[in-house]
């Protein structure tokens, strides 16, 4: 059977979903093929525990690509009208309000809202001079992050082109940058390659607030907030936020797991095929072309291109045969720093945690829950990762989805999904075993207990998921959530490799839709959406 | 001509950007006169018999960027510069091994083959890209840096130049260079090394002078400043200067003078002088006044424009600029009269490893807990140590049988916690001593004589303030147009008639004298 299919997409994580859906809807035949029983990849919600459902994986979304918001929406109402919502239903964001909570060890808190002037008054209760910065500050990420989010809409320029169209993206790319205007332009130029801490140095004095804010800077990352390019994290996180909010992440009514549902209706409203449990083991290359994917039952689909969801490190040095690749794009793939650094605890609870410093269910509960006291504190959680042992004291980012979605946990039960860093994924005395898993959910309930005391006496169940069960469960290489490390040695123009930013491989005919490529991690859609233009040029051009 | 201007240029600092920058004004003619607070000329670049019989490079101790231009340009050899080869670099490690790279190629082949046969295949051609690299970087390093930001032809121009010159650079280069400008030293030399003690010394090259770590992205472009020096080939200029760091300075005013320069010593100012918004000329702490048509600073950023200018002279989005430029110290230098040689327990004797670098980085774990007592306001407990016995290569250095040892310590941050004192400073030297003992039992009986600076004695004797031996952070938000302040990169600064000419502008720091060169060439175009 030659060419059953125009395009093949090797994993439905929520980046091949949206590749899937794009060129569906251009009329290519499409297939997508997903690993396990769920689609979604690292973007699921799962029911780990009888009557109790988790975002296993991201427990929250990141800007989606506008285009792709618009369309989602449009396909929405569509399957709403033909019936195929009922099964896929709607996401809904929740704009969470406050944004962030962080508890202190002295007994007080800092919450930050979605109004900027309640945050602002939330900060100066702790400094004046802090408040008066506020409103400078916020339009400076405002500024930051509206440059950074038109760098993320777009495919990078290639920058060693001397085409005249190559060219013309440099210039527009340029013309884009200047309008921010000299001032900011230098400005943005200037704290993009700084630490988080240096940059929060430089307007505010408050440790709660340079904590509350600089976690965000570190998410993801092997670097503490002391690590150049934290600054970069710090914006990337909040692109796509509104001016004066921070850390004011979407959650979705009943998970992240909903946003899948739409985009699955979306893909296969357009006409997209998705296998489930279906094992991509081989891509199939004749004279330098990607011509099918071999699964690993052994069946072999063939399709005139192939689209990789997976991350670069698995697309070419799994699926690949490397007899493919040049030793030189090898080596560069080889070199793509992953460093796995991230954990995940889910907790299935009683009652809801009851924290000293404001006690009872109030609304500080249904924003993030920010363990990030200073950024001392994260820098020292970061020390213990730098010689591959897992923080003592970690940073945590905990959510609690059941307050918006009630039926994510049995009555008056709830649900609490903790991000935590640092818990790298090579660790010097060994590798991760269950003993070392359970010592660190341990150390997470115990760390999230030294604030609300009952945190303990009310779980019901835990599930803890090191670096190495992201990796085994979802597929990402070393448990890196980005597809590779969100660094300046690894973004834009660079990523994956340098030279290869395009969503193009040096095998013709095979494409990269994940976050391996720009614009990098995230639930967003941008690789996805970028990845399935880049491919229909080529699809119109042939 | 005002009738009071005795000067066309009067020079703020004569440590060896200041010299430089003076030696090509009075070059093209002009009639300059360099003002220098200590004894003696040279700055930080200075040799002083600190004991009887004792003479150091007190801080800075190798000579390994000076431009070759300038030493041609200036006659520097004929003016009495002398470099002598310091070619080895000797790691002792703790488990009684050794690294050590030599001069000669095929000898350090063979001791990186005992490390590891693939790390000894790697480093030829690490070295080749990085010789490519640094000659690829080389225009830019010696451009007056263009304002991105501006649309003036001038500026326009430069930037096409300067994105034709990365384009023509080739896929390879300019991806490397991409790589080195945002990675993390020890990073980048993990894609090519697994021999720890070599990655741990290269990588440690790039923290120098820094408050990073190896593992701190922004640390990896230094590596290429090795390379540097040895580009043009015309001068061996990776060395030691014979009579000590203070014989470069020594040759640059002797320079300066036969151009006609004028130096003076023991001459502080207090103050630049304005005049409706322009800089006529500087006031001295004895008030006498100074006055010429150009004032030329060599001092840091934040000396010249918090303290030496009244603040209502400048622009304050330029003060606050200046103000959030960071210049935090890190490093010490200890200094040592020793009655005999180290004896390491790795390499025992006097051979030939003594007479190079001593680097005490046997891992890059080691840099980086160093590096962590520092992030939280402690000097390091063990130390990165970056260590030369000038008598070995230059005997006049210290009496006939008798030693001086020169030891670059990091980290000792300025702001440490509950501020620096003399307790604390010995503590320190202690900490050093201790460490390098443990690697060479013999030193702590050798030791005649020792000085220890810290960050505090750096910035009270020889004014670089926090004791930042770069004028200011070599980070990348700190370089090329935004140093010091962006808008201000090209050696003018807000105030009319008033210069830069220190390491606090491009390029920044070590004994290179671009920043002098530079400043004085643009300052003649304007002229």
């Amino acid at each position: 059977m030659k060419d059953a299919y125009d395009a093949i997409v090797i994993g439905a994580g929520h980046n091949g979903l949206v590749t899937s859906a794009y060129l569906a809807k251009a009329g290519l035949r499409v297939l997508a093929l997903e690993r396990r029983e769920l689609v979604g990849g690292a973007a699921v919600t799962e029911e780990v525990f009888p009557g109790f459902k988790f975002e296993t994986g991201a427990h929250r979304v990141s800007r989606l690509h506008p285009i792709l918001a618009r369309d989602l929406k449009s396909a929405v109402a569509k399957a709403e009208a033909s019936g195929l919502s009922q099964t896929y239903g709607k996401p809904e964001f929740v704009a969470c309000d406050p944004t962030v909570f962080t508890p202190l060890p002295d007994g007080d808190h800092l919450t930050l809202w979605r109004h900027p002037e309640r945050s602002k008054n939330a900060v100066s209760r702790f400094s004046k001079a802090d408040a008066d910065k506020w409103t400078d500050f916020s339009a400076l990420v405002s500024k930051a992050t509206g440059f950074l989010g038109s760098l993320q809409e777009d495919v990078p320029p290639d920058v060693l082109s001397r085409k005249t169209s190559d060219l013309w993206e440099l210039f527009r790319l340029g013309r884009e940058f200047r309008r921010l205007g000299k001032r900011d332009m230098t400005e943005v130029m200037r704290i993009l390659p700084m630490t988080v801490r240096e940059l929060l140095d430089e307007w505010f004095e408050t440790d709660a607030l340079k904590g509350t804010l600089g976690a965000a800077g570190i998410t993801g990352l092997f670097q503490g907030p002391m690590g150049a390019g934290t600054a970069l994290m710090f914006l990337h996180q909040h692109v796509g936020a509104a001016p004066g909010v921070f850390r004011g992440v979407g959650i979705l009514r009943g998970g992240t797991g909903n946003l899948i549902r739409a985009l699955e209706a979306f893909a296969l409203e357009a006409g997209a095929e998705i296998r489930r449990q279906a094992w991509a083991d081989r891509i199939l290359v004749e004279e330098d072309r990607a011509v099918g994917v071999a699964l690993a039952n052994g069946e072999e689909i063939m399709a005139r291109r192939v689209v990789s969801a997976v991350d670069p490190k698995r697309t070419f040095l799994d699926l690949l045969d490397s007899v493919h690749l040049d030793p030189s794009f090898l080596r560069a793939v080889r070199n793509i720093k992953f460093k796995g650094i991230c954990a995940k605890v889910n907790l299935a609870l009683g009652e809801l945690p009851n924290f000293s410093c404001l006690t009872g269910d109030g609304e500080h509960l249904r924003g993030l829950i920010s363990i990030s006291p200073t950024l001392h504190y994260l820098e020292r959680a970061f020390d213990a990762a730098k010689y591959g042992r897992y923080s003592a004291e970690p940073y945590l980012e905990a959510v609690i989805p059941s307050l918006h979605d009630p039926g994510m946990a049995p009555p008056d039960q709830h649900v609490m999904s903790v991000f935590v860093q640092y818990a790298p994924y090579h660790l010097a005395d060994g590798g991760w075993d269950d003993a070392k898993r359970e010592d660190l959910g341990d150390i997470v309930t115990r760390t999230l207990a030294a604030y609300a005391p009952n945190l303990e006496s009310a779980i019901l169940h835990r599930q803890v998921l090191t670096s190495l069960d992201l990796e085994s469960m979802f597929g990402l290489t070393e448990g890196n959530i980005y597809h590779g490390e969100m660094t300046l040695d690894q973004l834009f123009f660079l990523r994956p490799v340098p030279g290869w930013s395009r969503y193009r491989a040096p095998v013709e005919n095979l494409y990269l839709c994940s976050a391996g490529a720009h614009p990098g991690g995230g639930v967003t859609g941008g690789p996805g959406f970028n990845a399935a233009r880049e491919m229909l040029k080529d699809v119109r051009g042939s | 001509m005002n009738k009071k201007q005795k000067y066309d240029a009067v020079i703020i600092g004569g440590g060896h950007n200041g010299l430089v920058t003076a030696a090509y004004l009075a070059r093209a003619g002009k009639r300059v006169l360099v003002l220098e607070r200590r004894p003696q000329v040279g700055g930080s670049a200075v040799t002083e018999e600190v004991f009887p019989g004792y003479k150091f490079s007190v801080l800075s101790y190798v000579v390994s960027l000076l431009r070759p231009e300038i030493i041609r340009e200036l006659d520097l050899a004929g003016h009495g510069l002398e470099i002598l080869p310091l070619e080895s670099t000797f790691t002792p490690l703790p488990d009684g091994d050794y690294l050590v790279r030599w001069a000669d190629h095929d000898q350090t082949r063979r001791e990186l083959y005992r490390h590891s046969p693939r790390d000894a295949e790697a480093y030829d051609d690490f070295g080749k890209l990085m010789y490519h690299l640094a000659f690829a970087l080389k225009p830019i390093i010696g451009m007056v840096p263009p304002d991105p930001t501006s649309l003036s032809p001038k500026d326009l121009r430069a930037l096409l130049n300067l994105g034709k010159h990365f384009q023509d650079l080739g896929p390879e280069q300019f991806y490397a260079i991409c790589k080195l400008m945002t990675m993390a030293s020890a990073d980048y030399l993990d894609e090519w090394f697994e021999t720890e003690p070599l990655k741990a010394t290269m990588s440690a090259s790039g923290i120098i002078g820094t408050f990073l770590g190896p593992r701190s992205p922004g640390t990896a472009y230094v590596l290429l400043h090795h390379y540097m020096g040895e580009i043009d080939g015309v001068f061996r200029a990776w060395g030691f200067a014979k009579g000590g760091t203070g014989a470069v300075s020594e040759s640059i005013a002797a320079a300066a003078r036969r151009f006609g320069a004028e130096i003076r010593t023991e001459s502080s100012v207090a103050q630049v002088i304005v005049k409706d918004g322009r800089a006529v000329g500087v006031a001295l702490e004895d008030g006498e006044e100074v006055y010429a048509r150009v004032v030329v600073t060599s001092v840091d950023p934040k000396l010249t424009f918090l303290r030496l200018i009244e603040p209502g002279h400048l622009p304050t989005d330029f003060l606050e600029a200046i103000r959030r430029f960071r210049i935090r110290g890190s490093s010490g230098k200890v200094n040592l009269a020793l009655g005999e040689l180290p004896n390491f327990t790795s390499l025992p004797g006097d051979g030939p490893h003594l007479r190079g670098a001593i680097s005490i980085s046997p891992s890059v774990k080691y840099i980086e807990r160093a590096y962590d007592d520092a992030k939280y306001g402690e000097f390091s407990r063990h130390p990165y140590m970056d260590i030369i016995l000038p008598s070995m290569i230059d005997p006049g250095m210290a009496p006939p049988g008798k030693h001086v040892m020169s030891i670059f310590c990091q980290y000792a941050p300025f702001e440490l916690n509950g501020g620096w004192n003399d307790e604390k400073r010995e503590a320190f030297g202690d900490a050093v001593v201790n460490t390098l003992a443990e690697f060479a039992p013999n030193l702590k009986d050798a030791i005649i004589h020792r000085q220890v600076l810290t960050p505090w004695e750096i910035q009270e004797e020889y004014g670089l303030t926090q004791g930042n031996i770069f004028q200011g952070e070599l980070s990348l938000f700190q370089l090329f147009f935004l140093r010091p302040a962006a808008q201000w990169a090209d050696y003018r600064t807000p105030l009319k008639n008033l210069y830069q000419c220190g390491s606090g502008t491009h390029p920044g720091g070590g004994i290179a004298g671009t920043s002098g060169r530079l400043a004085a060439l643009n300052i003649l175009k304007d002229w």
